[in-house]
């Protein structure tokens, strides 16, 4: 692997983490009952700096719009199939439905992201050829 | 009231992700300081926004005009590509999460 390529290899990996402490976040958030319990506060407070520290990570490399939605994406997602555990909550089929639709965009994202040619290809034969295929559009 | 306290928290949210772009895996300082306010505030501000709106309609608008609000900031500001695929990709997730939230509360 080149080191670009294991460069946004590990940024993704840091996103599914911020992504998971996310889920820690929403579903300690919840329990905290608008921070009137202390210790679903506290355990509140260390998710939101691991997520925070880890989506800054993640965001080095990645496009802060792909990361937010998978950042985003994945929290929505663990709350919504861990909260039956730990709350009054159901998982229904429209919601499974609605799950399926979010990780395969978050999977499309992860595929479609080939962060920052100019840099990341730059020296290879392939550099034009992948920064100029169809649809891609600077702003 | 309610709904401008969406906004506000909607505003923070955006923010969040934009400074912690910037905080560089929290080695700068000012940004990582934001990075922390911001999502403090956006917190505070959407549980605010939550004792009125229902939980899944509030957080359904909250994720997908931050999501839309990043996107376009990223692309008109920080000259981030966009492509139709990372567009359809960023649709399928911010459409997926608003329609979890708004069937969560049906």
């Amino acid at each position: 692997m080149s080191n670009a390529a294991r460069s946004s290899a590990n940024a993704w990996l840091m996103l599914l983490l911020a992504g998971v402490f996310e889920i820690g976040y929403a579903l300690a958030v919840g329990g905290s009952e608008g921070f009137t319990r202390l210790t679903w506060s506290l355990v509140a407070v260390v998710f939101f700096l691991l997520t925070l520290y880890a989506l800054s990570l993640a965001l080095r490399t990645i496009d802060v719009s792909v990361g937010y939605a998978v950042w985003a994406g994945i929290g929505a997602v663990g709350a919504a199939v861990f909260g039956p555990l730990f709350f009054d909550e159901t998982l229904t089929v429209t919601k499974g439905v609605w799950l399926a639709v979010i990780i395969v965009g978050v999977i499309w994202l992860k595929l479609a992201d080939r962060t920052k040619p100019a840099e990341a290809q730059a020296g290879t034969p392939e550099a034009g050829r992948l920064t100029d295929r169809p649809g891609t559009v600077t702003v | 009231m309610h709904w401008l306290y969406l906004a506000i928290a909607v505003a923070f949210e955006t923010t969040v992700a934009i400074a912690a772009g910037k905080a560089e895996g929290f080695k700068n300082r000012k940004w990582t300081a934001i990075t922390l306010l911001s999502g403090a505030a956006a917190t505070f501000f959407l549980s605010k926004a939550l004792l009125t709106f229902e939980v899944g309609v509030g957080y359904a608008l909250w994720t997908s005009v931050a999501g839309v609000g990043i996107t376009v900031i990223g692309a008109l500001f920080f000259a981030q590509r966009l492509n139709l695929n990372k567009l359809i990709g960023i649709a399928l997730v911010i459409g997926g999460v608003v329609g979890l939230q708004l069937s969560g509360s049906a």
